[in-house]
């Protein structure tokens, strides 16, 4: 009987164990989902190549290339090998290809106001 | 560590996805759902073809498949003997073996795609409990070849966020295994009810 609860106890201790982490990774799904419905940039990881990154930020590719000094022929390597063959590290390579990035978007250089004549303001890297 | 695994991938292309997948499958801790989304991203740039990615990686999971089960059948399963000689517990051996037999087709099948990360696990306890071979590597193929295809075409649609749609694919994932495991205890907690109150009436 004792045996029996206790095994009962337990049973109900895993459940409750069960729901929280399902409960949790449920949090998570939805919090995914509405992170990929806001379609926000992902953050530039090694194993990508110069050609996903374009890809996925929505930019031309010379504009990446331009960037990492590399001639704008097709290039498969990875980052993290780009990194590594031109000597540097992948936070420089990141820093660089970010750079890029948002100054070959839309809102860059931004569209003169229809009135008044104002140069374009510099935003920060 | 996930990020280099990857950058092996992204360098040397299908053998190194065939090789993953062999890993990921034999029980490596490997992102394999990340993997096979980029891999979907990179047929979407052109610079891989849809079909020999599906071929390679389905080959490679399989062929993982199979050394889990063999393990089970040729490793554990002597093992499992001399334990029940030594300590007892054939019977229940059996019993779990019976139940095994009964559910394991389902639990192969669905493992392969839906439930991944028990996939390794259910590759053991198949070759453990001696399911005949002929229906595993029939269940198998076809688990993973879905798997593939699945995983692929999401990574070829939605190519340009490969890792929030592997993120929100590997979350759900859990969901899905969570739920299972949720409703399983929740049937036992039932069943032990529902068995006391009959047996009290009864007495």
């Amino acid at each position: 009987m004792t045996r029996d609860r206790m095994w009962r106890r337990l049973l109900i201790a895993m459940f409750v164990a069960v729901v929280a982490f399902t409960g949790y990774h449920a949090a998570r799904t939805v919090s995914d989902a509405i992170y990929w419905n806001a379609h926000r940039d992902e953050p530039i990881k090694r194993w990508m190549t110069i050609g996903y990154v374009a890809h996925s930020y929505h930019v031309p590719p010379h504009v990446l290339h331009r960037a990492l000094n590399l001639p704008p022929a097709p290039d498969r390597r990875p980052l993290g090998r780009i990194a590594q063959d031109t000597g540097q590290t992948m936070t420089q390579i990141d820093g660089k290809l970010t750079y890029a990035i948002v100054h070959a978007r839309p809102p860059y250089p931004p569209p003169a106001p229809p009135s008044r004549s104002s140069p374009p303001t510099s935003a920060k890297p | 560590m996930t990020d280099q695994l990857l950058e092996l991938l992204t360098t040397y292309g299908l053998p190194a996805l065939f090789g993953a997948m062999v890993l990921a499958a034999a029980g490596l801790p490997f992102p394999s759902s990340l993997t096979l989304i980029a891999m979907g991203s990179f047929v979407a740039q052109g610079e891989l073809s849809f079909w020999p990615v599906v071929l390679s990686g389905a080959g490679g999971a399989v062929l993982g498949d199979q050394i889990g089960y063999a393990f089970g059948r040729y490793g554990g399963r002597p093992l499992l003997a001399a334990v029940t000689t030594r300590i007892g517990g054939a019977d229940k051996v059996a019993q779990a073996e019976t139940y095994s037999r009964k559910w394991a087709g389902w639990g192969i099948f669905f493992s392969r795609w839906l439930i991944g990360p028990l996939g390794p696990w259910i590759n053991v306890t198949s070759g453990l409990t001696q399911y005949p071979w002929g229906w595993f590597i029939l269940l198998d193929v076809a688990g993973e070849l879905l798997w593939l295809l699945i995983y692929v075409s999401l990574g070829r649609q939605f190519s340009d966020q490969v890792q929030t749609v592997a993120s929100l694919l590997g979350n759900l994932t859990w969901v899905v295994v969570g739920l299972l495991a949720a409703g399983f205890l929740g049937w036992k907690l039932f069943g032990k009810r529902k068995a006391e109150v009959t047996s009290e009436v009864t007495v």
